[in-house]
Formats: C-alpha cells, structure tokens, sequence
C-alpha cells in the first residue's frame, strides 16, 4: 500500500507524463507546418529557377537574332552595294574594253553577281526580311516554293487563318521549321515533308512530319535538335511525343500564346 | 547552506546584468531578430534588479514573476516569428500569445493568485518555448533554412540552445516546484533554487555567445 506522501508524488508526476506528451505532440505538430511551408517554398524556387532560366534563355535568343539583324542589315545594306556599284562598273567597262580584256571582265562581272546572289541568300536565312511584313505563314510558304524548285522535294505548308502571332513565336517557329527542314534534307532521304499550324485559342500546334528514313541519333542529339529545344523552352512551349504515318520523323510542339513578348 | 541562498541572493543577477550590458554595446550593430533577443534581455534584467530591490526593502516579488513570464514569453514569441518568418504562419504566433497571456492573467488574478509563485504559468511557457525551440532545431537542418537564413545560424545555434537547456531543465523545477517545497526540507528547495541559477547562467551564456556571433555585415 502506498503512503500519503507517495501518492502524494505519484498524483504529480502522472501529469507530467501528459505534459511530456503535449510537448512531443507540438513538437510533430510544429514540424509538420515547417515541412509543409518548407516545400511550398522549395517548389517556388523552383519555379523561379525556371523563369529565370527561360529569361535567360530568350535574352540570348533575342540577342542572337539581333546580331543576325545587324549583319543581314549590313551585309545588305554595305556589301550589297558594293557589289552594285562593282558590277555597274564593271557593265559599263564591258561596253568599252577592247575584246581581249572583256573575256576577263565578263568572268569578274559573273563572279560578282554569283557573290550578289549568295550574300543575298545569307541575309535573307540571317533575317528574313518578309517575315516582319507578311508573316510567318506567307513566309514558310515562300521557304517551301524555293526549297521545291531548289531541292526536288515536296514541301506542303498547311495553315489556317491565324491571328497575329507575337514576333518572338514567328521567328522562333520559323527558325525550328529552317532546322527541321535542314535536319530531313540532310539525313532523311525523304520525298515528302508536310508542315502544318493549327490556331487553338490559346495555344498554336505545330505538326512536321517527312516520309524519310528518320533521323539518325548523331542528328537527334546535334546541335539542331538542340536548337529545337532552346528556342521551344524560350517560347514556353513544349514537344509532344508523336509518329509519323509514312514512318518517317515526326514533332509536335505546343506553343502558348499567352505571356510572349 | 547561507552560503548557497547569499550567492543567489546577491549575485543570480550578474551574469543577465553582463549579457544585458553587452547586448546595450553592439545593440545597434544587430539585425531585428536578434534585437528582439535583446529586448528579452534588458527585460529579463529590468525584472531581475527590480526584483532584488523589492527583496531588499523587504517587499513580495511575486508579482513581478507573473509579469516577466507574460512579457518574456511575447518578446520570446517575436523573436522565433522573426527567425522563423516564411516557414510559419504569423497567425500561429498571435493566437498563441494570446491564448498564453489571457492565461497568465486568468493564473494571476483567480488560480495561484498574484503573490503566489507563478509556477503553472512557468511550466506552460516552458512547455511552449521547448516546443518552438525543438522544432527550430529540426527547422535548422534543413538545407533551405541554412541558405536562406545563412548568417544568423550560427548565433541561432547558441540561442535556441540556451533557451532549449534552459526551459527544459526549468520544466522540471516549476512543474515539481510544489511538490519539493510540500515534500522536501528548505535545504532541498535551495538547491534547487541553486540549480536554477546554474541553468540560468548558462542560458545568458549562450545568449552572449550567439550575440558574440552575430552577423557581421
């Protein structure tokens, strides 16, 4: 039988046993609030990584494109014209050479057309200068016209009526087509290459596809793919697995067209 | 045994009038949170030599007990949000402040009285603090908490770990209080009263060292 005084004892430490267990309650309690705003606040700077990953992304995207400006602009502007004014001369030499020079000048007159022709060609892939006026479809569908006369292929642009898309989504679609269509002229053997655009309210979906061999892995993991995957996660988009009919390659991206600039 | 209840008697104040008087010197070179510490400090002083000066004129103390433990435990409340901020919600700190302080009054004025020792009100705030501090702790491991409150770890390190020691060990002193003054001879409760001056002392240590730490910039 226990004493006063011992029961006494007992009758306080009992309690404290609760107390004990409401301090390790609180204390799995407290935790679980830290842990739930600990990954709360994890996830944002996550999120925040991204962002700013994709600022920096299209900060040297956009200051890619406007070196490439800058030169098509220059070479156009400058060399253009001193390539004009060469061949100018060189026509109105032509007109009053003796015959033995005019053979030679004939030759540098070809020569600085041939340069006319290409410097051209580099500023216009450098910035396409219809793009800015006509639009990304217009200017695909002229990309597919050349590249039909120029490389024997098939080359369909399939669009709807689309809205005005922000220039950072022309440009960026229209360098992904110039690296798809490079990619397949390449390494696909194909016969036909099939481009559609299709406007949903909020997102653009673009479809490519070729009835080529495929890709091989070395080109998959190029540069151009690479590319590819820069210019989409600029753009916030994404690249949807897809398969091509004719057993070629295939992509799919989803472009959002809320937040571009 | 004189000898023991002399040394408590005339210097339990030294080592929070020292930590007090450093705090007062780089007062200004502190960041909020541990300015808030501070508070707690020059409070816990104010208490202290107010609390020798009514002993000497031969006056209760008491009371001033039951004021320490409601503003200590407010100050004590600021200083975890403000190390804590953006890991708990501030709601969490109001409603338990003034559930905390609504029961010291509630202790105060109808349960153990104003002149009474306030030991039910010392052994909830050390069962709160000893909570918030054990969490601080688990919270401090955490690679987030490290980054994001890098320079003030350190210092966090010392102060958690004086109040944890401090409010732990007092837990056990308030909570049985009664019990040894009932049960126990005053030899007993003197030293114990001894035992909470060591821990007390060591509790401003850690204050002074975490406040040695501080962030420099």
């Amino acid at each position: 039988m226990a004493s006063p005084q011992e029961l006494n004892f007992l009758s306080g430490l009992l309690p404290f046993t609760g107390v004990v267990f409401l301090i390790a309650f609180g204390v799995v309690l407290l935790n679980q609030v830290f842990r739930k705003n600990l990954t709360r606040q994890k996830l944002k700077q996550e999120e925040l990584k991204t962002v700013h990953h994709h600022e920096l992304l299209r900060a040297s995207i956009a200051a890619q494109e406007g070196e490439r400006k800058r030169i098509a602009s220059d070479l156009h502007d400058e060399l253009g014209a001193v390539l004009s004014i060469a061949r100018m001369h060189l026509i109105q030499l032509e007109e009053h050479s003796a015959e033995v020079q005019l053979a030679s000048i004939r030759n540098i007159r070809t020569l600085t057309e041939s340069a006319l022709v290409s410097m051209r060609r580099i500023s216009h892939e450098l910035m396409p200068a219809q793009l800015e006026s006509f639009g990304l479809v217009k200017t695909l569908e002229a990309l597919a016209t050349r590249t039909n006369t120029e490389r024997g292929i098939q080359l369909h642009v399939l669009a709807e009526e689309l809205p005005t898309l922000p220039w950072s989504i022309q440009l960026g679609l229209y360098r992904i087509c110039l690296e798809l269509i490079t990619n397949t002229l390449k390494h696909a053997d194909a016969h036909v290459i099939e481009l559609r655009i299709v406007y949903r309210s909020s997102y653009l979906v673009f479809y490519y596809q070729d009835d080529g061999k495929g890709l091989p892995s070395s080109a998959i993991e190029g540069l151009g793919t690479t590319n590819i995957e820069a210019r989409v996660s600029a753009l916030s988009g994404r690249i949807v697995p897809s398969h091509s009919d004719g057993g070629g390659f295939a992509l799919t991206l989803e472009i959002p067209l809320n937040n571009q600039r | 045994m004189q000898g023991i209840s002399d040394l408590i008697i005339h210097y339990a104040y030294v080592p929070i009038v020292v930590t007090a008087g450093y705090a007062l010197f780089v007062y200004k070179k502190l960041g909020h949170e541990l300015r808030l510490l501070s508070w707690f400090i020059f409070f816990s002083a104010l208490v202290q030599v107010a609390s020798a000066f009514l002993w000497y004129q031969r006056m209760n103390n008491l009371w001033l007990l039951h004021l320490y433990v409601a503003v200590g435990f407010l100050i004590l409340a600021m200083f975890y949000y403000a190390v804590l901020k953006g890991f708990i919600s501030s709601r969490i700190f109001w409603i338990g402040s003034i559930l905390f302080i609504l029961f010291v009054i509630v202790n105060a004025v109808f349960i153990q009285g104003l002149y009474t020792y306030a030991s039910h009100a010392l052994t909830v705030e050390s069962v709160l603090l000893i909570i918030l501090s054990l969490s601080t702790f688990m919270l401090m491991m955490d690679d987030l908490f490290k980054t994001s409150k890098a320079p003030l770890v350190k210092s966090m390190n010392w102060i958690n770990s004086g109040l944890f020691i401090y409010y732990a060990s007092s837990l056990l002193l308030f909570y049985f209080g009664d019990l040894v003054a009932q049960l126990f001879s005053r030899t007993a409760n003197l030293q114990i009263a001894l035992v909470h001056f060591m821990f007390l002392t060591i509790m401003h240590f850690c204050f002074f060292v975490g406040l040695w730490h501080r962030p420099k910039n």
